[in-house]
């Protein structure tokens, strides 16, 4: 067990940043608050939450898969050594989470994997929740982790209590601005972890909501008196630590062509539109039925837990409520 | 809009006529969604189709199109009969309330009903809910001003918000939505053809006086010139021989398109300028190739009068340049030596010659989310709402319409009214979503809305091609079956340049404003 001062922190991403690739939640001109490389931002010592998950840096928005001309094809790889300092526990899970989902059944996305091979975490627990929105607890989680970090730190003030999960987290507490903690530490520790446990108020019910769901309890009428709000925006989706689905096509480049990817969203028609044109989620309620039961439904089939982690980012950026937290507690009213 | 957006939340009650709010403005949409939802307020919802916005409303009226200044017209005589107006409001206020009190004296329930389909008691209800609120919204759009009476229904509309005092406070108002990011700004700066900016007339010797100085010039012309509508008849006629289009793509967004390629074929010079290369353009002698936003700085004046900063994020792309530099490089070749070194120049030079931008100067935009005008000074604040105190005329001026019926109404050879519109995936004519995968992919074609009964007259199923026929063109398009649209009326869009609607669309223009109708009479048959 170490410890790190806040006021070292900064100094310290500036050195790891020589050597990788460091994001952490920063904000420009008081925007919202986003994983930005270091040089990109201004850090603050504000961990927050950021507006849109860590998948940002493992799954960006765009990206370019691989290149061809009429004679060859490449792929392209973009992967280099990477530092997410900073991020929460739930999205530690929701990593987690998308490695089942990108190497199942041994069929592996290449460039996922190859930036996730490469990344190094520091988490942060959540000593207190970062918006009232989050719900981690709730959805089978803990604000603080287990295991699957590099390094945790607990905010114990000034400073921040360091554990190392893994052995190149042990290399990062050899670092000189780790200083060795007090005997205290320790039941500072349990108490923050004790605190954290309990400070969390939001707990919408998702457990229920999974029965309610497993019970195929909602009719097709609930899903679509839900959205007759639902703008279709797809915020949801792209703000999502566990949602992974995009786009692909082609783009002409010198020489030749470029393949890409972008994030898309099942609450948009033409995602399931066959080339027919039928469309087996042919409205709105049933395409938000579909992302909704999805995650609190399929995915416990699939993966033996469910596909939301409790951030609440979706309840954060939704304009007309009809985030994860209103989802489970419409479900809950059935 | 005479309020800000932010208010919308407050708002009690919203009148929501000719606007497809959700599709067109989400963001506007979301607010009176949540204000429902999370605060009861009440929604009227005025349209002829089953719009998105109409599954939430407390009430929707499905008048028949164009017989918008007949319903607002009964709406009034109701609230008149009731006693619900505002007197007092009314007396301190406004005038001409005799004019209004005589023209909607006509039109009763019985009548209304009969103009537009609506029945009594939801006429009642409707003048209910509305009048007797504290805080009552009329927001409208494209479907209130695209009519031969176009003038008469932004009239109507605000008649009805003076009549019963929902004006000059917070979230209430009239607010028409503008549907693109810099209308409102493109109209501040005087890019229309009777005034300088910030609404000066150009017939006002003094505005002339002001830009002449300025601009270090004698004998600026002090005559109203065309509006699109007369320019495009205008090179028709030969009688105009130039025309200098800037982000416009007028022959796929105007009425009439066969009537628009004949005339901009006689011009002799065609110039174009856009970020990418439009159909229009393909008749263009010069084609000049403009910056996109993301390539260079100014500002865009929103739909609530915000005037914001927008900030480069990448250099231009090689061969373009932002249109204030083309259009200065054009000046000057043409003899009027142009010299703005920046944006920032000429928001200068807005500053110092429109009062109501007068305060929105670039070093207080650069450290704020930006202003609304009027801002008459660096220490004004903006001002989220208008007519707190007064109207820009002084007393508010009733002026009560007759209704009129549409242009091309239908008839034995063609018993269909087409009305056009947009989705929320495309925007206008596509020049810039149609080159955006995945919009591209939400709404790739055009289709005929049809309501089920016709349908089945016409013995077509859903996506069969029918060929639709007005008096100017023929498209063949898939049909859509849809018990969102009335019987007898049906819808399209005009984003398509491959089914060009607007090949049908007739360009009956408002007499005031010029703004053409758009909506006609078709006949469609099975192919």
């Amino acid at each position: 067990m170490k410890r790190i001062s806040k006021d070292n922190i900064l100094l310290f991403l500036k050195e790891m940043n020589k050597k990788e690739k460091v994001f952490c939640p920063q904000s420009v001109d008081g925007r919202d608050l986003m994983f930005m490389p270091l040089e990109e931002g201004v850090y603050t010592g504000d961990i927050g939450k950021t507006t849109i998950s860590a998948k940002t840096v493992l799954f960006p928005q765009t990206e370019e898969i691989l290149s061809f001309t009429e004679k060859s094809i490449s792929k392209t790889i973009d992967a280099s050594k990477t530092l997410l300092f900073g991020i929460r526990p739930c999205e530690i899970k929701a990593i987690q989470f998308v490695d089942q989902f990108m190497t199942r059944d041994n069929f592996i996305d290449p460039h996922y994997q190859s930036r996730r091979e490469k990344v190094t975490t520091i988490a942060i627990a959540c000593h207190e929740p970062p918006s009232d929105t989050c719900f981690c607890v709730d959805a089978g989680g803990m604000p603080y982790l287990e295991n699957g970090y590099d390094v945790q730190l607990f905010d114990a003030g000034d400073y921040y209590i360091a554990l190392s999960g893994s052995e190149h987290g042990e290399e990062i507490l050899a670092n000189k601005y780790f200083e060795k903690g007090d005997e205290e530490d320790k039941e500072r520790l349990e108490e923050i972890k004790n605190k954290a446990l309990h400070s969390q108020k939001n707990s919408p019910g998702m457990r229920k909501a999974i029965e309610i769901l497993r019970e195929n309890k909602p009719d097709e009428a609930f899903w679509e008196g839900l959205a007759d709000r639902c703008i279709n925006c797809g915020g949801c989706v792209y703000v999502c630590p566990t949602c992974t689905c995009f786009n692909v096509y082609d783009l002409p480049s010198q020489g030749g062509h470029i393949r890409c990817r972008s994030w898309d969203a099942c609450l948009h028609a033409g995602f399931t539109r066959e080339t027919s044109g039928h469309n087996p989620r042919p409205t709105q309620g049933s395409r938000l039925a579909r992302r909704h039961e999805h995650k609190l439904k399929f995915d416990i089939v699939n993966f033996k837990e469910s596909g939301c982690v409790g951030c609440g980012r979706c309840s954060d950026t939704c304009p007309v409520g009809l985030g994860a937290i209103e989802i489970i507690q419409e479900l809950n009213a059935l | 809009m005479t309020n800000s957006i932010q208010e919308f939340e407050e708002a009690e009650v919203f009148f929501v006529i000719g606007s497809n709010t959700t599709e067109q403005h989400p963001m506007i949409a979301t607010r009176v969604i949540e204000a429902v939802r999370k605060k009861n307020a009440k929604l009227i919802v005025a349209d002829p189709r089953e719009i998105k916005l109409a599954k939430l409303a407390t009430l929707h009226l499905k008048h028949r199109v164009g017989s918008d200044v007949a319903l607002l017209n009964g709406l009034m005589h109701i609230i008149l009969k009731e006693g619900w107006e505002a007197k007092d409001f009314i007396k301190a206020r406004t005038e001409n309330f005799e004019q209004l009190k005589g023209v909607v004296a006509k039109y009763a329930p019985e009548k209304v009903a009969e103009i537009t389909g609506v029945d009594r008691d939801s006429l009642r209800k409707a003048a209910e809910i509305y009048a007797k609120s504290r805080r009552s919204m009329i927001v409208y759009a494209m479907g209130i001003t695209q009519h031969i009476a176009g003038t008469d229904n932004v009239k109507s509309c605000a008649n009805l918000a003076m009549l019963t005092g929902h004006v000059g406070h917070p979230s209430t108002g009239v607010n028409p939505l503008r549907g693109q990011n810099n209308v409102q700004g493109a109209c501040d700066m005087g890019a229309l053809p009777n005034v300088y900016s910030g609404y000066q007339p150009v017939t006002d010797p003094k505005a002339k006086e002001v830009f002449e100085k300025e601009w270090g010039v004698s004998a600026l012309n002090g005559k109203a010139g065309l509006t699109l509508t007369e320019m495009i008849d205008g090179a028709e006629t030969g009688d105009i021989k130039a025309l200098y289009i800037m982000g416009e793509n007028p022959l796929v967004s105007d009425p009439d398109a066969r009537h628009v390629a004949r005339a901009l074929r006689k011009l002799d010079l065609l110039v174009v300028q856009d970020i990418f290369f439009t159909e229009t353009g393909r008749l263009a002698h010069v084609v000049l190739p403009a910056a996109s936003f993301a390539e260079k700085m100014g500002t865009y004046t929103n739909t609530e009068r915000r005037v914001q900063l927008s900030r480069q994020a990448i250099p231009p792309l090689e061969g373009t340049l932002p249109d204030w530099k083309i259009i200065c490089e054009v000046s000057s070749r043409a003899g009027y030596p142009m010299n703005y070194n920046s944006p920032i120049d000429i928001l200068d030079e807005i500053n110092r010659v429109t009062p109501s931008y007068a305060g929105i100067t670039y070093r207080r935009l650069k450290h704020s989310w930006g202003l609304s005008w009027p801002c008459p000074n660096e220490a004004h604040p903006g001002t989220p709402f208008l007519h707190k105190d007064r109207f820009a005329r002084g007393a508010g001026a009733f002026d009560a319409r007759e209704y009129i019926p549409p242009a091309e109404p239908p008839d034995e050879e063609y018993p269909f009214t087409l009305i056009t519109g947009r989705v929320g995936f495309q925007f206008h004519t596509g020049t810039m979503t149609r080159k955006t995968s995945i919009l591209e992919r939400e709404a790739p074609n055009a289709v005929l809305e049809m309501n089920p009964r016709d349908a089945r007259r016409l013995k077509v199923i859903d996506g069969a091609t029918v060929a639709v026929e007005s008096r100017r063109g023929e498209v063949h398009l898939p049909v859509a079956v849809t018990s969102d649209i009335p019987e007898t009326v049906v819808f399209s869009t005009f984003h398509y340049s491959e089914k060009n609607i607007n090949e049908l669309t007739v360009c009956a223009i408002d007499p005031v404003a010029k703004i053409p109708e758009f909506t006609c009479a078709v006949s469609i048959r099975r192919i």
